[in-house]
């Protein structure tokens, strides 16, 4: 008998993003194309609120230009005893616009998420939030920015674990 | 002294221009980007966005909209045969070109770049904004064909040329030419199989063609570079080519309406395409 193959999720459920992220996720998803083009230039708009303050610390900073980026990006991580994150980010002036949105989403969306969640948001919530006409070639560094938000959490993990076993 | 004269002067205008004519009736200024949303973040006034992804490619095959879909897209955006159309761009001017082209290729003839694109109109401090225009529906007729004949190659197009060793220019940059990357530098999501370049293609990045502030440079300069340099001759058949055929478009405007070559081909195929495609020949230099 020819079984079918039951088809895996095209996208991750909701719950497996952080509640900050999800909610932003579920806007996005109920908005027009048009309004979703608009919230999305918001959210540009506001990420320069996302770089760090003159007078903030943090326990771990990673400032570089990467190939995948047209500018410079910086990550700065600040983790409570709690283990929640506390992010900012710096853009060099030449990333692109959705760049900048993600960034926005970013900050807000993870926001007080432990270090563990941040590391497992799976990148398929950027199509639910940017929608299909948006990601293509050319504007692949929409995803840059998360996977450099992870880089800097797993190094804080690393060296904590290196720390630990000194 | 001699003095050399772009070939066609009228197809270039400076942001001065498109500040005192940009509203002017029959003059539509037109926005390419490769920035997505940058067009919605401001804008020229009276600037309408034509997206190189969405209103010129074919949504499903590898190639441009029908000439239906080219008479839509000129209709809603209030363009007509006669309508001067004024390209810009991020860039340098990159798809700004490449919408040229492809209106070229749809037979609209009324065509100018605005030299030195976005970035020189802003570095101007020139305003931008966000309201978007809305023009009346206007007829444009659905041109009879696509002159892809005429301004543009297919890869058996550059094979051939290759093997008649005839002109083929390669506008990207150093390394994607030689072959030790297989990707535009900062684009590393769009490798290919196989690094190098067509055989008997010459290297002329397109970034050899413009100041620092993403204006042309000089017809003295350009006929050096293209001329001299390359060894390019008017009424030689020659063929463009870069990875998706924007940068491509960029020296095709240079070779055809700056430098008056009128033979010049576009490659938009270009290395996306040869260097994934089974069996091609392919060379590399150090």
């Amino acid at each position: 008998m020819n079984k079918a193959c039951p088809e895996p999720p095209e996208s991750s459920p909701s719950s497996q993003y952080p509640a900050r992220l999800a909610a932003i996720v579920a806007l996005f998803e109920g908005l027009p194309e048009d309004e979703k083009r608009e919230t999305l230039i918001s959210y540009a708009d506001q990420a320069a609120r996302c770089a760090p303050g003159k007078d903030e610390t943090f326990d771990l900073e990673d400032v570089r230009k990467d190939e995948e980026c047209t500018d410079t990006v910086g990550i700065f991580l600040k983790v409570n005893p709690a283990r929640q994150v506390h992010l900012r980010v710096s853009l060099g002036p030449q990333v692109q616009i959705l760049t900048k949105a993600m960034t926005s989403i970013l900050c807000s969306g993870l926001e007080g998420s432990t270090l563990e969640a941040v590391m497992e948001v799976p990148a398929d919530f950027v199509p639910r939030i940017v929608g299909g006409q948006l990601v293509r070639v050319r504007s692949q560094t929409v995803y840059y920015v998360l996977t450099r938000i992870k880089s800097a959490c797993r190094a804080f993990l690393n060296r904590e674990r290196a720390a630990e076993a000194a | 002294m001699n003095q050399i004269a772009y070939a066609d002067p009228n197809v270039l205008v400076s942001t001065d221009w498109v500040a005192q004519h940009g509203s002017d009736p029959g003059v539509r200024v037109i926005e390419s980007n490769e920035d997505v949303l940058l067009y919605d973040t401001g804008h020229i006034a009276g600037a309408v966005h034509i997206d190189w992804h969405t209103d010129l490619n074919d949504p499903l095959v590898r190639d441009y909209v029908s000439p239906e879909a080219f008479a839509q897209l000129c209709s809603r955006n209030g363009i007509t045969p006669g309508t001067t159309c004024v390209f810009y761009g991020d860039k340098a001017n990159w798809w700004a070109c490449y919408a040229l082209w492809v209106f070229r290729l749809f037979g609209h003839t009324n065509v100018k770049i605005m030299n030195g694109g976005r970035d020189k109109w802003i570095a101007e401090g020139r305003e931008l904004t966000r309201q978007k225009p809305a023009f009346a529906a206007t007829h444009y007729p659905v041109p009879p064909n696509r002159l892809d004949a005429e301004i543009r190659a297919f890869a058996d197009d550059a094979l051939a040329q290759s093997k008649a060793g005839k002109p083929l220019i390669d506008v990207r940059s150093p390394g994607e030419y030689k072959g030790t990357v297989t990707h535009m530098p900062e684009y590393p999501q769009e490798g290919v199989l196989r690094g190098g370049h067509i055989p008997g293609a010459k290297s002329v990045p397109w970034k050899t063609a413009v100041n620092e502030d993403g204006t042309f440079k000089t017809p003295a300069d350009l006929d050096q570079i293209y001329s001299q340099n390359c060894g390019l001759r008017k009424g030689e058949d020659i063929i463009a080519y870069c990875r998706i055929g924007e940068r491509s478009s960029h020296t095709w405007f240079v070779l055809t309406y700056l430098l008056g070559y009128p033979n010049v081909r576009n490659y938009d195929g270009s290395w996306t395409e040869w260097g994934n495609r089974v069996r091609m020949p392919i060379e590399r230099s150090a």
